[in-house]
């Protein structure tokens, strides 16, 4: 898989990075706050494989996510103030402020849901990409679990279903080292969750999930052998998150600098940025641009939504059924 | 008084065999479990050659902890396993691992390092190891600096030769290395088997496995039966471990004949050779890409720049290894593993 990507796919990559960071940096400054409701799982640090693996995605593709779920929304092309509404619980918001944080879904975007139960989206996308191929469609299904979520059986059920229907479906296991305070190294029994694959007739591989563009290699291989009928695959992107398993977790369970010589050594946008103006391809200039628009975008966002209404007693049951014609 | 007993280190890589290949080509895994079953064949074979203890780093993965189990269990003592050291690391599940734990060996003396992993860990210990002997066993994906060979009969190998029952001319051969110079980035990194350049202007996942992505190999040695990037020129212009020159070739992906090389285990790529030649030792080769990664023994390592120069020199003075064959034909010869029946479980060298 080629990694020859064209300047604007390279700005619009740091676009989709720059907007996650600077959208999950917000939240963390605006729950503190109290305004919000409900719980916030941040992405921040985990940009790179939501941006590497949404690249080769289009809006007929579909995604599931978890608990942490904002980056792969902002990643598939949900409308970002439409994600801040919702997540202040206001009717603007893309789920009617009735889904919060952990229930962003937009159907239009191919973008399944986010979801509060750990490895719940697993078999959301093995039905998808069951969909897709009863269908005659090569549309791929993609879902993002954590290395808890690895352990779950729901996962294995739908790892096992897709081999065994050779489904367009990819199994994203970002590991991030902890399962909520319970380290992967501790709580996974085999050595890489990426030799789960083999289990299940599927090849798995490990990836750098600080480097975009081996997420978007790996990615780009595994997007190609779905869409062309082989079948499903297993990545597992080793990363970290730069926040706590929710906002208010006082992380006992870290190094003191752990996150500090992550963010100052592996950064994905740091090392994105250095990558492309030493080879000349994009210009600190271009970069900065994006970083001064998203900046833009997100104090739009947050402005918008809080002033927004909240929805009333009667929007409670819209929404809940499906209206058949 | 008897001598105290030879040490061997061991240095199993957690992290090779699961790179981009399974997804892109048929590649296998070499999982933790199977490499901490090969590291209890190597002691079984040091235990009846003689090895007195065996330092093993610690893992995160379980290969160190299951081996460490095993070695209090019914089997380790009749085999009479050597005394198993921990070496109890910093870790950081990077190459460093695998270098640091190769440096602190070479501190502690020992006659050779058994390592378990692709032609990347064998290049990360011998840079660490200096002429302290490698004993190379292929646990990668695209290997041809290690041989493919049972841990047991290699392990008989080195530890005869550990244990000083085989003349080192006999049972050590020299390798050649390939210098890797970009002094625009202060870099002096080496490769054992080739060096590949890829207009691939980013590491990313690091492996290559397409003609297309390549514009140049510089190879050490480049075997007709070997997989990887290195068999274009082994099936070119082959050129052996022992030979004093090293081998080149140019690509083009528009050339209208193309050589079928196996680029990765069950990927045969069409490779459009449109120039080649041997690589002489001390002379620095220039580029034909101005900007581009260079990928070190099948993995992009160093990203390249039109400031950069990137240089590639052939050195005929890389690591040692074992030759298995050698020394095993030798210790035939010899009868070096005949033992009285009632002797059986005595270490070779002891009696």
């Amino acid at each position: 898989m080629s990694t020859q990507l064209s300047s604007e796919q390279l700005l619009h990559a740091y676009e989709v990075m720059r907007t996650i960071r600077a959208f999950e940096e917000r939240l963390h400054v605006e729950f503190a706050t109290g305004e919000i409701p409900g719980f916030v799982h941040l992405y921040a640090g985990e940009e790179a494989s939501a941006a590497g693996v949404m690249a080769h995605l289009r809006d007929s593709d579909c995604i599931a996510s978890n608990h942490r779920g904002h980056g792969h929304c902002i990643a598939k092309g949900v409308d970002v103030y439409g994600m801040m509404a919702e997540i202040y619980g206001k009717k603007t918001g893309v789920c009617g402020g009735k889904g919060g944080s952990m229930h962003i879904a937009d159907l239009s975007k191919g973008m399944l849901g986010a979801n509060g139960i750990v490895g719940a989206g697993a078999p959301l996308v093995a039905g998808s990409a069951l969909a897709a191929k009863l269908k005659g469609r090569d549309d791929v299904s993609v879902v993002f679990f954590g290395d808890g979520a690895s352990n779950e059986g729901a996962v294995f059920e739908a790892m096992n279903m897709a081999s065994v229907m050779n489904l367009a479906c990819i199994f994203v296991a970002e590991n991030n080292g902890y399962a909520e305070a319970t380290a992967s190294k501790w709580s996974v029994a085999c050595d890489h969750i990426a030799d789960r694959a083999a289990g299940f007739g599927m090849p798995g591989v490990t990836i750098d999930g600080y480097d975009f563009f081996a997420v978007h290699e790996a990615a780009g291989a595994a997007v190609e052998r779905a869409r062309s009928g082989q079948g499903p695959s297993l990545i597992e992107v080793k990363l970290t998150r730069y926040y706590g398993h929710f906002e208010g977790d006082a992380q006992t369970y870290r190094a003191p600098d752990e996150v500090k010589n992550l963010r100052e050594t592996r950064d994905c946008l740091l090392q994105f940025r250095n990558k492309t103006t030493r080879a000349g391809l994009l210009s600190a200039a271009q970069l900065d641009a994006i970083d001064g628009r998203v900046d833009g975008l997100i104090e739009d966002a947050v402005r918008r939504a809080k002033a927004d209404p909240k929805p009333q007693p009667a929007d409670l049951l819209s929404d809940v059924y499906v209206s058949y014609p | 008084m008897r001598q105290p007993g030879p040490i061997i280190g061991i240095i199993a890589n957690p992290a090779s065999g699961r790179d981009l290949r399974r997804l892109t080509a048929n590649a296998g895994l070499y999982s933790s479990t199977d490499k901490a079953s090969a590291i209890q064949r190597l002691l079984a074979a040091f235990g009846a050659t003689g090895i007195a203890k065996v330092l093993l780093p610690t893992d995160m993965t379980g290969i160190a902890a299951a081996v460490l189990k095993a070695s209090t269990g019914p089997m380790a003592r009749e085999q009479r396993w050597p005394a198993l050291q921990m070496l109890d690391l910093s870790l950081t599940q990077t190459v460093a691992d695998t270098r640091l734990a190769a440096r602190q060996m070479v501190e502690q003396g020992v006659a050779m390092i058994a390592v378990l992993g692709g032609d990347g860990t064998h290049k990360a210990v011998a840079a660490e190891a200096g002429d302290t002997p490698l004993l190379t066993l292929s646990t990668g994906t695209n290997n041809a600096f290690p041989e493919l060979r049972e841990a047991t009969s290699a392990g008989l190998a080195g530890g005869l030769l550990a244990s000083g029952q085989i003349p080192a001319a006999i049972g050590l051969r020299r390798n050649k290395r390939l210098l890797v110079r970009v002094p625009q980035q202060q870099l002096c990194e080496w490769a054992l088997v080739e060096v590949a350049v890829s207009p691939q202007r980013f590491v990313g996942a690091r492996a290559l496995s397409r003609s297309e992505d390549l514009a140049e190999v510089f190879a050490c040695f480049a075997e007709p039966h070997a997989i990887g990037l290195s068999a274009i020129c082994g099936l070119w212009c082959p050129v052996s471990r022992q030979a004093e020159q090293g081998a080149w070739v140019r690509l083009d992906a528009s050339a209208t004949q193309v050589l079928l090389a196996p680029l990765a285990p069950g990927l045969l790529q069409g490779c459009g050779v449109t120039a080649s030649g041997p690589l002489q030792p001390g002379v620095a080769y220039p580029l034909s890409l101005r900007s581009g990664t260079l990928a070190l023994d099948g993995e992009r390592e160093i990203e390249f720049a039109e400031q950069d120069t990137p240089t590639i020199t052939l050195d005929l003075h890389g690591p040692l290894s074992v030759d298995v064959e050698a020394v095993l034909a030798h210790a035939a010869r010899h009868h070096l593993l005949v033992v009285p029946r009632d002797q059986r479980h005595t270490p070779a060298t002891l009696r």
